[in-house]
């Protein structure tokens, strides 16, 4: 047998991989990913809270600026309103104590109704700021237009304080800044204003300082403008609402909305600068009605989430690893022994039995399977030599078997023609045993000069037994017969001998006949054996029939028939055994006697080695080569 | 549209700072070097002088023979001023300013056709309507703006609380007046910005009242009309194609705009500007149409009312006549 290949096409080991690693790697995937989800939700909201208070805190801190720089103006006027007598230098000398005081001021202006101050000045408006050399004081001239700015004008209208937008100034101090202007009254009338100024340098380096986690902050004013943001291309430039009219962005308009209006919101958005997704905090500086917002990029914000991921991905996928090689160390612990078997198997299979399976370790399966395996060897071994030994004793039957055919044959006549001297008839007789020693057997021979006995004879059963009791009939048989005795006689005798302690219960059939080959003369007694017949020249055939005689061996005391026939000069007598007419063809049919009686008319003119060998051919075609029982047939002819 | 105080201090400065060598003047055509002019437009760069800039970036003016500088203005320095003084020799102004000069001047391209100066309201105010302002608080410019705020209220019999306005919208947002004045390019749209929406407004055109007084022309004193005749045709056809080519090229328009204001510090952006440019163009072709031949001219009809106006309200008592005041 061919040995198997152990190239496996599916190996167990990548099965256990797909059926145990890969749902395993999907529940790793489900766990990892509702793990993220779930940790940027909290981080987001994690950081939206600390935004919040980022943005409380630094509104408040930015309020109390606001609230502090405007209690100065308020102070002021009310004194200028208490004050009988005001002038110039007692002005400046007030606002200059109080930039001493208070630093978070940048400048501050008290500026008049026309003549207000002075019936003989139309404006008057000192102010003091600060500058590199100091606090600067500066002059009303060239001040005309003040009566119209934001800063004078709002607070008339409004009668009431007053926070400006931010705006650039000059000669108020070459700064950007934002005005607190408080409104004074005298008699009753609107008189003019005090006011103090923060400048937005140095309120965007106090944002600038505001550190935070990874974002920015900004402060829009109370029309969305950018007071201060980090990219500085926005600040005093863009709003909230011109950004979103150049980006085409509603959302950001919304967003400056609710600003403008004093509200606080926590809000996802497209980042203005850099596009990224970020969340933007924003809280009301009621003061001065700005916003103060602080941005962060999502990204920075999950990104301790996105670290904590991968830190699990690498965990998960060594744990995975981990549980693949328990998988493959496991499987092989399985397929090794198993490819050992099946190697071993292999060995069995092709005929090498000497070895054992060794090292498959353990209590399991496999280990039995190994013990059986080991065990059936063993057995198949056992079982060789035992048959080795039946052989050899077969072989040595067998050899006996040869050798007693050799004495069965001998036994027989063999050299034909037997009686080259007598020409009045020719004999040929053969036995073609199924066994390699034969139950049939046949014997001829002389009484008397004219006298020749011929006989056929079937023992019951096969093999040795049947060759014994065929030789102890062959030697009887030469005894009984006699001269001057008839066939019947001869029978008669020879069964009383056969039938007498015939233990072994084994019979014969038997056609005994004396031919006295001068007449032609033919007497002959049956034994229960196949009737022979004679072929005439004429192809007619004639029967000797049986006289219903019962067979040698069976009973004592029994008597034969004998009938009579003469040959004429030509006529064939044939004798046989049934091993001839019920010679079997694999189809279940016989060869039977019209077949053979057909045969012999045909070929009754052939010499009769020939007509045996046609025989023996015909025979052996008929059963394909697989003969059942001895074949014996005697052929004798009268000659002319 | 008008700086105050701190406001115009700043301005000063800014344009001061901005008016480096090497922006403005302009390189001569090579072989002929033709006389330097100068153009002196009312304000800071912005897309109210779009057609100008874009006729000096884009080589208009040279490819006329023409080296022309352009020059902004703060409330100092008038243009016309500038022009009289001689240090400029164009300039661009309105109607109702030139034609109340003591000095004759000629317009020699009618830019804008429509005016975009205009009340505006807020709807919750309750202010629906012109008679809807008697008696409330309404912020105007002085000077030449005051004109067709004043004829507005004398047609519908109306007595507002005057107030002064300074140049941007805060009093107006924070509720300190109830009705502002506005350029439609500007102003208007700086209410927008700030968070209020058009919905929430109620504007008023004084174009829509029977008072659309023409903005913007570019003028020149008579004398150099008629010694150098040449040059303000060449000057008016420069202009008129500038103003096509802006109109035909509004974002790289705007990029020059831009530039130009980040050169001069205008705090501004571009969101802003680009309404600015489509509304001045809208003034541009009203009433003559889109088809750039018919641009700069200055109507007869839109000349008589102004001059009319102006007489009713004082200002002057003579109408002059069209052919003295407008050439082209």
């Amino acid at each position: 047998m061919r040995r198997r290949s152990s190239a496996v096409k599916r190996p167990i080991v990548r099965r256990l991989i797909i059926w145990i690693g890969f749902p395993l790697l999907l529940v790793y995937a489900a766990v990892a990913v509702t793990n993220y989800v779930q940790s940027s939700r909290a981080a987001v909201e994690r950081m939206n809270s600390y935004l919040l208070e980022l943005t409380n805190h630094h509104a408040a801190v930015l309020d109390s600026r606001f609230k502090a720089i405007s209690q100065t103006p308020l102070i002021i006027a009310e004194n200028i309103e208490a004050m009988r007598l005001l002038n110039e230098p007692r002005l400046y000398d007030l606002m200059e104590r109080r930039l001493a005081i208070d630093p978070g001021i940048f400048g501050m202006s008290i500026s008049f109704e026309p003549y207000a101050l002075d019936p003989g000045r139309e404006r008057c408006s000192p102010r003091v700021f600060r500058s590199a050399g100091g606090l600067e004081r500066a002059g009303t001239a060239g001040l005309e237009a003040y009566h119209t700015a934001d800063w004078y004008l709002i607070p008339e209208l409004l009668k009431s304080s007053y926070w400006t937008e931010p705006y650039y100034s000059a000669e108020g101090g070459n700064a950007l800044m934002c005005t607190f202007s408080h409104p004074f009254f005298r008699e009753g009338a609107f008189a003019g204003v005090v006011t103090a100024d923060i400048s937005l340098a140095e309120l965007d380096k106090t944002m600038r300082g505001i550190e935070i986690i990874s974002g920015y902050t900004f402060l829009v004013g109370r029309s969305g403008t950018f007071i201060s943001h980090p990219n500085p291309d926005f600040v005093m430039r863009e709003s909230l609402f011109s950004l979103a009219e150049m980006l085409n962005r509603p959302d950001i308009r919304a967003i400056g909305k609710n600003m403008i209006r004093g509200r606080q919101g926590v809000i996802a958005f497209k980042d203005l600068d850099t596009g990224e997704k970020s969340w933007m905090v924003y809280t009301p500086i009621p003061t001065c009605r700005w916003t103060f917002a602080a941005v962060i990029p999502e990204d920075r914000i999950l990104a301790p989430v996105k670290a904590q991921l991968i830190r699990q991905v690498i965990l998960m996928a060594m744990g995975l690893a981990g549980i693949l090689a328990v998988i493959v160390w496991a499987a092989y612990g399985i397929t090794n022994p198993l490819r050992k078997l099946a190697a071993f198997a292999g060995r069995i299979s092709s005929g090498d039995l000497t070895g054992r399976i060794e090292g498959i370790r353990g209590k399991d399966e496999i280990q039995e399977l190994a013990g059986v395996l080991n065990q059936m060897v063993g057995d198949l071994n056992q079982y060789i030599r035992d048959f080795a030994a039946a052989t050899k004793a077969k072989e040595s039957v067998e050899s006996e078997l040869r050798i007693a055919r050799q004495i069965q044959e001998s036994l027989l006549p063999r050299v034909f023609p037997p009686f080259p001297d007598r020409t009045e008839f020719d004999l040929y007789a053969k036995n073609a045993p199924a066994k390699d020693v034969a139950g049939d057997f046949y014997d001829f021979f002389f009484l008397d000069e004219d006298h020749l006995a011929v006989l056929i004879a079937d023992v019951s059963g096969k093999g040795v037994p049947a060759a014994l009791f065929m030789a102890v009939n062959r030697t009887l048989m030469k005894t009984v017969c006699r001269k001057g005795v008839g066939p019947a006689e001869s029978l008669r005798a020879a069964n009383e001998i056969l039938s007498r302690d015939n233990d072994a219960c084994m019979f014969t059939t038997m056609f005994l006949a004396l031919f006295n080959v001068r007449t032609g003369e033919l007497i002959y007694a049956n034994a229960g054996h196949n009737p022979p017949f004679i072929v005439s020249r004429d192809r007619t055939l004639r029967s000797l029939e049986s006289m219903g005689d019962v067979f040698l061996g069976v009973e004592t005391g029994v008597s034969y028939h004998e009938g009579w026939a003469r040959l004429e000069p030509g006529d064939l007598l044939v004798l046989y055994t049934d091993g001839v007419t019920e010679a079997v063809a694999p189809d279940g049919s016989f060869f039977g006697e019209e077949r053979l009686a057909a045969f012999m008319a045909e070929r009754r003119d052939d010499a009769l080695a020939a007509i045996w060998g046609r025989l023996a051919a015909d025979l052996d075609d008929f059963q394909k080569g697989s003969q059942f029982d001895d074949i014996t047939v005697v052929l004798l002819r009268r000659n002319e | 549209m008008r700086l105050r105080f701190w406001s115009r201090v700043a301005v000063v400065s800014f344009l001061g700072m901005g008016f480096s060598p090497g922006i403005l003047p302009a390189a001569a055509p090579a072989g002929e070097s033709p006389d330097p002019l100068v153009l002196q437009v009312q304000w800071f760069p912005q897309a109210q002088f779009a057609g100008y800039l874009m006729a000096r970036e884009k080589g208009i003016f040279a490819d006329e023979g023409l080296d022309v500088e352009i020059r902004f203005s703060d409330e100092h320095a008038s243009p016309l001023t500038e022009m009289f003084e001689g240090r400029a020799d164009f300039c661009t102004a309105w109607i109702s300013q030139t034609l109340t000069l003591d000095r004759p001047v000629v317009n020699i391209c009618q830019v804008l056709q429509k005016s975009s100066l205009m009340l505006v309201a807020k709807s919750e105010s309750g202010i629906l309507q012109p008679e809807d302002m008697n008696g409330r608080t309404v912020a105007i410019w002085g000077g030449d703006f005051s004109i067709q705020p004043t004829a507005f209220f004398r047609k519908f019999n109306i007595k507002p609380v005057l107030v002064p306005q300074s140049y941007n919208i805060d009093a107006f947002a924070v509720g300190a007046c109830d009705v502002t004045s506005a350029m439609y390019y500007n102003e208007y749209n700086k209410i927008y910005l700030s968070g209020i929406d058009q919905e929430e407004l109620v504007p008023f055109f004084f174009s829509d009242y029977g008072l659309n007084f023409p903005e913007d022309g570019v003028y020149c004193t008579r004398e150099t009309y008629e010694t150098r005749p040449d040059v303000c045709r060449k000057m008016r056809r420069a202009v008129l194609k500038g103003w096509e080519y802006a109109a035909g090229h509004q974002e790289e328009t705007l990029d020059v705009l831009m530039d130009y204001c980040a050169s001069y510090h205008v705090r501004t952006n571009r969101a802003h500007q680009k309404w600015m440019l489509t509304v001045v163009l809208q003034a541009v072709v009203y009433g003559v149409g889109s088809d750039p031949a018919g641009w700069g001219v200055l109507r007869r009809d839109d000349f008589r009312r102004v001059a009319e106006e102006l007489k009713r309200q004082g200002f002057i008592q003579v109408v002059p006549a069209y052919e003295d005041f407008a050439r082209e």
